[in-house]
């Protein structure tokens, strides 16, 4: 186990090399020249009477000062990703790269990337646990009652509901539901994280703030229904197919333990690796939705970064993404090996 | 029963093609099918059924997706043959008197108690106002103004009480007149359609530097109608023009530039409104006034063609009227022929040319279109026509007075009776911010929507196909080394490397065909690990069969064992599994027009056309600008989700075996 867990490390941390290396070059595509910029800035706030030649000679001197500062002296794209990653000499001998947790600079935000993230992030999980959780408590009752009734008219009627929540786009289910609850029923307010002006603590607080989640989450449940409950209902069939339930059954096992003892823990298998990937998932936030609700998470500063091109958080973000999503192969693959030891003795 | 079919090409050593399909839809043991039968011919035998037909059988069971396949099928074609029924649309098209007009159907729909009495008919935007020789008056078309929850059909009851006699309609307001000469005003007054200094400043309001507001001694003391020479509606302002050259002139100057101009002029022998410019007619010198040096001083006698000087052209002519449209003004001249000063739409249908004498009476303006009445009785339109304005129906004759909407044409007897009417009747789905047809753009939209499916997934296809075949078939070190690459791409997040990639395009200046072609190549490239999987999948399965050992056995080359012997057969489930692939690339395409990284406007797809709908207020007040669109979207992909779905469970044997 431990051999094969070593493996999938080493693919791993190749495959976000290879990564970030793509990324890196993508974003370098952009015509943006931040020292150039920089010291352009600096030249317009020097005062006193200084001729042009020599306002020219200091900005070509701090042009060249911040250029070696960012490590863009070089032309040549490598070099610039290895001291990106921090790997490679600056200009003076110093690493400042990703390894010596220089993440970058927001423009936007004035602050260190890592410091403009921090919030979004809070929010996010705050949403994405309550989410997950919701989804999986509708979900997998769900999925079970269906496998067992298979064929009857709940089972029919949840498929085809599925089928309409996952052909769906999550901006139109959050449209929709905007217009029903919000605009037609007024249950819930259309968007933003509190009650503008507010200034609440302790209970109020939260009792105000779910008020404005609710509406967000009943979205995010929905529209991870249709996939998570077809999943738990294919795995169960699977489950209540194998022999070893029609030796229970033949035994005269009451059905309630069939179906909970016996097939219930043969299905969990891809189930349980299915939910660990997903609990990855509430760091990275939704792009559509945090959009849709003016809800400041990730998936919005995303979005925000993008918009206002500036892409030193666009990049952290991304790398962040890439991070969550090999983490979660990861584990996922570590689970399977663990749960199920052929997957490990066919590798 | 296996049936042999004089078309089956699996004889033909030629038709690869042919043999391809046969194997794909029919399955390889077909033809041993076909080859039993021969020999057992007139003995007693069990039914072969071949696994295509079988899953067509089990397919055609299930009423869901059979009812779903048809559905699919109709959308295809609607998207695919619509636009062809379509020949002026164009995407670029916007009408501002048409912003945001609900569905409907009733834009030309004359009350049945007006339509044997009529007076006159005015209209400016998306509603027309008619008035009886009762003085009554009625009000039909898109009734709903903006967000502003105003409903100008809800007619003021003092207007309802008194006997009007003139009328006049802008884009939100209605101007009348009553036989006492007193006016009334309804309908939006936020930019000073209509309201007096006084009684704004006596509301709490503050005035306006932009506003010219309503003469007082209007509001006071009226007008005489027997002495107005002319009553009409601009886009938010209205002119009352009297026999002896005064004019009261009052709205929102901010879409009048030259409307200072007018606010002191006196001695106008006619005015009108185009949509930008108030234009008049000077009483000394003939020729069409704006108050701007170098705009309308040349005319034509067409709607194209060389200009002159006004001068030059009117040769001694007088001008006895003009009306005016958006961008451009018609003279009617004295000796019955006409004049046209501004601006026509290339393809504008030209007046025809009269001949024995015929001359013209009448001209009335809609937005884009004139309709002119000659003294033989003969009507005729011309101009713009996008919305079927021009189009006189045969029952036009005997017309003796004609009224314009903005994009109808009403044509009245003697008696006061409606004759004929023609244009624009509505539109089915209603218009959207910028009033183009929201149907128009749907059907287009969806044609540029599936093309980019289409060919995201065919790119995906393309590269999924290879390299599942070459990674299952060979394994070993191309399969570690392949699978990883596609380990990579499957890291990715989907949505937001979309974005940036879309993003920094955007900087980059391309153009559209091109980033619309990028953004079909990203999301091809970034589908296809998942089918590559599968087909590896198929291929390890395959590669252990006995007609690929027989393959081998018989000395045929690898490469082509992996992609003439296996690929074709696993074809059924990669075909099904492209299909759902095509939905999902459809749903994506849709995601990021609507977060504004995809196609942009005025290229209509049906994600940027819910680009609007990002707020509580507009999807509410706007529904229409959302439902219909999210509607076809969502239509289609359900049903390819459906037919996809039950495909794959038809195919797969084991969920057969259970059932």
């Amino acid at each position: 186990m431990g051999k094969y867990i070593v493996k999938r490390i080493g693919y791993m941390v190749v495959v976000l090399m290879v990564l970030s290396f793509i990324m890196f070059m993508i974003y370098n595509l952009v015509p943006s020249n931040r020292a150039f910029t920089d010291a352009n800035n600096d030249i317009k706030t020097l005062k006193g009477n200084i001729s042009a030649e020599e306002r020219q000679a200091r900005f070509e001197e701090l042009y060249l000062q911040y250029q070696r500062r960012y490590g863009t002296d070089v032309e040549n794209r490598v070099i610039r990703y290895l001291r990106w990653v921090g790997v490679y000499p600056l200009y003076d001998g110093s690493f400042n790269g990703l390894l010596q947790g220089n993440l970058g600079y927001s423009y936007d935000y004035q602050k260190p990337v890592l410091d403009v993230v921090a919030d979004p992030m809070k929010v996010t999980i705050r949403i994405n646990i309550f989410a997950t959780i919701l989804a999986l408590g509708i979900t997998i009752p769900l999925g079970i009652h269906c496998a067992v009734k298979r064929g009857k008219w709940m089972d029919q009627a949840v498929q085809v509901v599925t089928i309409i929540g996952y052909s769906l786009p999550t901006f139109l289910i959050s449209i929709l539901f905007i217009w029903v609850f919000c605009s037609k029923l007024g249950w819930f307010p259309p968007s933003g994280m509190k009650t503008p002006g507010s200034n609440f603590t302790g209970l109020a607080f939260w009792k105000d703030s779910l008020y404005y989640m609710a509406l967000p989450l009943i979205v995010m449940t929905f529209c991870s229904l249709g996939g998570m409950t077809r999943y738990v209902r294919a795995s169960m069939i699977e489950a209540l197919s194998m022999d070893c339930i029609k030796t229970a059954r033949a035994k005269g096992l009451r059905e309630k333990l069939v179906v909970y003892s016996h097939a219930w823990r043969n299905a969990l298998i891809p189930i349980v690796t299915l939910v660990v990937g997903w609990f990855l998932g509430i760091f990275s936030g939704s792009l559509v939705i945090e959009q849709m609700f003016a809800i400041n998470g990730m998936g919005k500063l995303m979005i925000d970064s993008l918009n206002k091109a500036d892409y030193d958080v666009v990049l952290l973000m991304q790398m962040f993404y890439v991070g969550m999503s090999l983490l979660g192969n990861l584990i996922i693959d570590i689970i399977y090996g663990l749960v199920d030891p052929r997957v490990r003795v066919n590798k | 029963m296996s049936k042999k079919t004089p078309n089956n090409s699996s004889k033909k050593k030629g038709n690869v093609l042919g043999r391809w399909l046969s194997r794909w839809f029919r399955g390889g043991s077909n033809q041993l099918a076909e080859e039993l039968e021969k020999s057992a011919a007139g003995m007693d035998k069990e039914e072969l059924v071949s696994p295509g037909k079988q899953v067509l059988r089990n397919f055609l069971e299930r009423k869901l997706a059979v009812g779903a396949l048809c559905l699919l099928v109709i959308m295809f074609l609607t998207m695919i043959i619509g636009p062809m029924f379509m020949p002026t649309y164009s995407d670029s098209y916007t009408e501002i008197t048409q912003k945001s007009v609900p569905p409907t159907m009733s834009m030309m729909k004359v009350p049945k108690e007006l339509a044997k009495d009529i007076k006159m008919i005015d209209g400016f935007g998306s509603f027309t106002v008619g008035l009886s020789n009762a003085g009554k008056v009625y009000i039909w078309g898109a009734t709903q103004i903006g967000t502003t929850g105003i409903d100008i059909a809800d007619i003021p009851q003092e207007v309802k009480d008194a006997k009007i006699t003139m009328i006049a309609a802008g884009i939100d307001h209605i101007v009348a007149i009553s036989e006492e000469g007193k006016i009334y005003c309804w309908g939006n007054n936020r930019l000073g359609q209509f309201g007096t200094a006084e009684e704004t400043l006596a509301a709490g309001g503050q005035l306006n530097p932009n506003i010219a507001y309503m003469p007082e001694e209007l509001a006071t003391e009226g007008v005489d109608p027997s002495h107005i020479k002319k009553f009409t509606c601009g886009y938010q302002c209205t002119a009352i023009l009297m026999d002896d050259g005064t004019l009261y002139l009052w709205g929102n100057k901010l879409t009048y530039g030259n409307m200072d101009v007018f606010l002191n002029a006196a001695g106008l022998k006619d005015i009108d409104f185009t949509l930008n410019y108030v234009v008049g007619l000077n009483m000394k010198r003939d020729s069409v006034y704006t108050g701007t040096r170098g705009l309308y001083d040349v005319a034509k006698d067409n709607v194209s063609g060389p200009t002159q000087k006004t001068k030059d052209f009117l040769n001694g002519r007088t001008i006895t009227s003009l009306t005016a449209s958006s961008s451009s003004v018609c003279l009617l001249l004295s000796d019955g022929t006409l004049g046209f000063v501004g601006d026509f739409a290339t393809n504008a249908i030209p007046v025809p040319a009269l001949v024995n004498g015929e001359k013209f009476v009448q001209v009335v303006g809609g937005s884009y279109h004139y309709t002119g009445l000659t003294d033989q009785g003969r009507v005729y339109s011309w101009g713009s026509n996008t919305q079927g304005q021009t189009d006189v129906p045969s029952e036009a004759t005997g017309v003796s007075r004609l009224f314009s909407g903005s994009f109808q044409s009403y044509g009245v007897d003697e008696n006061n009776s409606l004759q004929a009417k023609w244009g624009l009747k509505g539109y089915l789905f209603g218009t959207e911010v910028h009033g183009a047809d929201i149907f128009q753009r749907i059907i287009n939209g969806g044609k540029m929507t599936m093309t980019i499916g289409a060919v995201a997934v065919i790119i995906s296809a393309i590269i999924g196909m290879i390299v599942g075949c070459l990674s299952g078939y060979f394994g070993g070190k191309v399969d570690i080394l392949l699978m990883r690459v596609a380990e990579i791409f499957t890291a990715i997040p989907f949505l937001p490397f979309a974005m940036i990639l879309s993003s920094i395009m955007g900087r980059m200046n391309l153009s559209e065909n091109m980033r619309i072609f990028i953004i079909m190549c990203i999301l091809g490239v970034l589908t296809w690990p998942g089918l590559a999987k599968l087909v590896r999948g198929q291929v390890l399965v395959a590669r252990e069969s006995e007609y690929v050992m027989a393959a081998k056995s018989m000395g045929v080359k690898e490469w082509r064992i992996a992609f003439k012997h296996i690929l074709p057969n696993v074809m059924s489930v990669i075909l099904v599994s492209l299909m759902l692939d095509f939905g999902t690339c459809m749903l994506t395409e849709s995601t990021l027009s609507y977060l504004g990284f995809g196609v942009a406007y005025p290229r209509p797809t049906w994600g940027n056309m819910l680009n609007g709908a990002n707020n509580a207020t507009i999807i509410n007040a706007y529904w229409w600008q959302w439902l219909f669109t999210a509607m076809f979207l969502a239509v289609t992909t359900i049903c390819i989700n459906i037919v996809g779905d039950a495909l794959r469970d038809v195919m797969d044997p084991r969920s057969s075996v259970d059932k």
